[in-house]
């Protein structure tokens, strides 16, 4: 494989998952709350555990989005740290 | 939807096994006759024999096919090793690679008219993907004892209530995101194909789709792998 599409397979393997996390976490973090406010409490608390579980799951969301931001910049400390030791030698 | 010629189905129906017309069967012959659980063992069978007749015995001057598969165990293993650690690599290497390998054969097999690409089925993709779900764990535990749990935890006791219930979502949110990309993918390639080969065949209309769904088949492979590799890394990596 030549280096440009590499790279692109690469880049895509790497961000292609990140709206779908996203979206699957909030869709969990929904689920979860319906589940807690119909079959826990059988509908008493009726919206408050929903909207509870909806703010989890969109701040779960975002967690995800920071961790590939931090794998992201793991990757790059890495190659940096590479390229000088290359120089040094 | 119904399903285009598949030749192993066809076979098993003319050896007088039941085949169900739905995605699964009712009873345990039936769920064993499905598509996808066929396909399944067909790829696990070609693998197999391919690398064994390719191989053969191992050479100190490689022939072709041992030099085709050192180049693609030796890359996969440095691809392994550059991004979770040589130790993990190496434990992980049977496991990751095979998944690697099996993965991309079977979303390949999807395009070839006949035979229909395990993957597409949610039951091969959620398998795989609970076997890395806990294997991630199990990392997690063996290297860091109970105090795995840390990690969950998030970096400050007083907002323990605050994170664990995002970190557990978070979590959880890799099962489905892992097992239904890969199985919604292969299944969009798969049906666009069969229903722009119903439409319109003779035109060759399938054919731009065939060249995206190699893309495809390649590419979802590779994330599922590179996935599993950073899940592995990161449970084995200290708590932040």
């Amino acid at each position: 494989m030549s280096g440009v599409k590499k790279e692109m397979v690469h880049l895509l393997a790497n961000y292609g998952h990140v709206g779908f996390t996203f979206a699957t976490s909030i869709v969990i973090g929904f689920a979860g709350g319906v589940l807690l406010d119909q079959k826990v409490f059988d509908g008493k608390t009726a919206p408050w555990f929903t909207f509870i579980g909806l703010a989890f799951g969109i701040a779960a969301g975002y967690k995800t989005l920071l961790d590939v931001i931090r794998v992201a910049q793991a990757d790059e400390k890495r190659q940096a740290r590479e390229e000088q030791d290359r120089h040094e030698r | 939807m119904e399903h285009p010629i598949l030749f192993i189905s066809v076979v098993l129906q003319k050896l007088g096994l039941p085949v169900p017309h739905g995605a699964v069967g009712s009873n345990f012959i039936e769920q064993i006759c499905a598509p996808y659980m066929t396909y399944t063992w067909f790829v696990m069978a070609f693998l197999f024999f391919v690398i064994k007749v390719t191989i053969g015995d191992l050479e100190l001057i490689p022939g072709r096919g041992q030099n085709f598969w050192e180049v693609v165990v030796g890359s996969m293993d440095d691809f392994f090793a550059e991004n979770m650690g040589r130790e993990l690599a190496d434990r992980y290497f049977p496991m990751i690679a095979t998944f690697a390998l099996f993965i991309t054969v079977a979303n390949l097999i999807g395009l070839i008219p006949g035979f229909m690409s395990p993957t597409a089925s949610l039951n091969t993709t959620l398998a795989l993907t609970l076997i890395v779900w806990i294997t991630h764990h199990a990392i997690g535990f063996k290297k860091h004892g109970i105090g795995y749990l840390k990690q969950f935890a998030g970096p400050i006791p007083l907002l323990i209530p605050l994170m664990l219930p995002i970190e557990v979502i978070s979590n959880l949110a890799r099962i489905i995101s892992l097992s239904v990309r890969l199985f919604g993918n292969i299944m969009a390639k798969e049906t666009l194909l069969s229903i722009l080969f119903l439409l319109a065949g003779g035109f060759f209309a399938p054919l731009p789709i065939l060249l995206l769904g190699v893309l495809v088949s390649v590419v979802q492979a590779m994330v599922f792998v590179l996935l599993t590799v950073v899940y592995f890394s990161q449970a084995a990596e200290q708590a932040h």
